[in-house]
């Protein structure tokens, strides 16, 4: 690849690649991503999507939180099993909208770690007034309102903040 | 603390660079390319029934840790490797060392790296870092995939070198307890280059190599039938591009990096052979490159009938063709070494 044609100007997504440079030697240049630059969009528009429907079937009860984070994990069945410690036959069974009532509190709290989220966030969505937030994110700085969850010493309990943002 | 001596530099693969990086603080003067090519970083498979993955993925390098174990068994670098199944002892251990002013490499999931955007952050056990400082709760970190030290939270790394799964880190760290005095590249260069030559045209399994890229190729087209729907399929298809570029390849899936390494070798021998053989590569590169804007293209688009993607196939399978002339001439050039 020539020097010239690898040069991509996007500031958020920096990479290095190596190129044919003017002089025909070879070496590294730093540039962005162009995947980023080009189609990022479209990733997000996919993964909005995946989320939104997601979420009306888990307030459907047809699927179990458990299934939801998964899936926006990218996790399968054996992955989650071994991320989180439970064993396979359960995390199958977890996933499973009439069983999912007999969970332990103990294996609420491996899937929450496992899936970055506090164990609260695995039996509630978070809204913000019209707008229905997703469990596991906080808005961008660009929008007006903001959701903070802060850890406290109990494992079982975080404190979740809604905050207007000044800028 | 930070370790002010050490000086951070983006690169285009984690592993390599990470390695680059500490040899480079240790006194050894060594690119990027060069720790590639003598580690026999270069590599192809399709992994179509990996358990823990939820979908058909190709590699195009050698897995990780074999890049560092070849350069130590090659070079008689000496790396002090430890893993760990308590994460306070892991931990310490590691603020000792950082303590000592010595930098330490770590294998971490990548999600938990959150100065990184969050769209690039998957779940990969696979990313390593180089740990060079600690100021009150926090490391500072030099990651070969941002352009500044970066600061990551103790709870942070923690989770990120215990995380479980597929590869799981179990605390892996690693730092360089010697370098010897003097580096045969002459001799050790045609090892490296044989060894690759074997990944990619010598026996393997049929996933492995120029066979696996032909696999690849085929298996591409029935990737309709393991998807959900078409927003799925576009996904899949357009993640072809980020293995090929943006996951720390250097471009074209690793053989822009390697060209630069047979420029190099070319240059140690004086062989015009070998520089001839490094524009090919540069050339299959550019092959790759193609491959990976079409499947970006073809996935915004949504353009993804059997048409299209017989198309990438072909494209694909013109690569293992490259690829395969490519190998047994480099063969015969480096024979003579």
């Amino acid at each position: 690849m020539k020097e010239k044609d690898a040069y991509i100007d996007y500031e958020p997504q920096q990479l290095v690649l190596y190129v044919e440079k003017e002089d025909g030697s070879y070496g590294p240049i730093q540039t962005g991503s162009y995947i980023s630059k080009n189609y990022l969009d479209d990733f997000w528009e996919k993964m909005v999507k995946l989320r939104v429907s997601l979420l009306e079937q888990l307030k459907k009860n047809e699927i179990t939180p458990v299934y939801y984070y998964k899936m926006i994990h990218d996790f399968n069945d054996l992955e989650l099993s071994r991320r989180t410690g439970i064993s396979l036959f359960k995390v199958k069974r977890h996933q499973k909208v009439n069983k999912f009532k007999s969970i332990k509190l103990s294996d609420l709290q491996r899937y929450a770690y496992a899936f970055d989220v506090p164990v609260a966030n695995l039996l509630q969505i978070i809204a913000f007034d019209e707008k229905e937030k997703l469990p596991d994110t906080e808005d961008d700085s660009s929008s007006q309102s903001m959701v903070k969850q802060t850890k406290t010493d109990n494992p079982f309990v975080v404190i979740t903040k809604f905050e207007v943002n000044q800028k | 603390m930070i370790i002010d001596t050490f000086t951070h530099h983006m690169a285009a693969h984690c592993e390599s660079g990470t390695l680059t990086a500490l040899l480079k603080h240790n006194g050894l003067e060594i690119s990027e390319p060069m720790i590639f090519g003598i580690g026999s970083g270069l590599y192809f498979g399709y992994l179509s029934h990996t358990p823990s993955l939820n979908f058909p993925m190709f590699i195009i390098r050698t897995k990780p840790g074999q890049l560092r174990k070849k350069i130590a068994k090659r070079t008689d670098i000496q790396f002090k490797t430890q893993k760990f199944r308590n994460k306070d002892k892991a931990e310490q251990t590691l603020d000792q060392l950082i303590a000592q002013k010595i930098p330490v490499a770590v294998q971490v999931d990548f999600y938990y790296m959150d100065y990184i955007p969050q769209w690039e952050r998957v779940h990969a056990n696979i990313h390593f870092i180089t740990v060079v400082g600690k100021e009150g709760d926090e490391y500072i970190v030099s990651d070969s995939y941002y352009p500044q030290l970066a600061r990551l939270h103790k709870d942070k790394l923690r989770k990120a070198r215990f995380a479980g799964g597929y590869m799981a880190p179990k605390g892996f760290m690693y730092y360089i307890e010697s370098i010897p005095e003097r580096i045969d590249y002459k001799n050790l260069i045609p090892k490296a280059i044989k060894n690759t030559i074997h990944n990619m045209i010598g026996i393997q399994p049929g996933f492995i190599g120029v066979r696996g890229i032909r696999l690849f190729s085929k298996k591409v087209q029935q990737w309709p039938k393991l998807t959900r729907d078409i927003d799925h399929l576009s996904h899949e298809i357009m993640k072809i591009n980020v293995f090929l570029e943006d996951q720390g390849t250097g471009g074209g899936g690793f053989r822009y990096l390697y060209a630069t390494f047979l420029r190099l070798a070319s240059e140690l021998f004086s062989d015009k052979d070998l520089n001839d053989m490094s524009k090919k590569m540069m050339e299959i590169g550019d092959g790759w490159r193609n491959i990976s804007y079409f499947a970006a293209k073809i996935g915004k688009n949504r353009d993804l009938g059997p048409e299209k993607l017989n198309e990438l196939g072909n494209m694909i399978m013109q690569r293992a063709d490259e690829e395969d002339k490519f190998y047994k001439e480099l063969k015969e050039v480096i024979r003579k070494y």
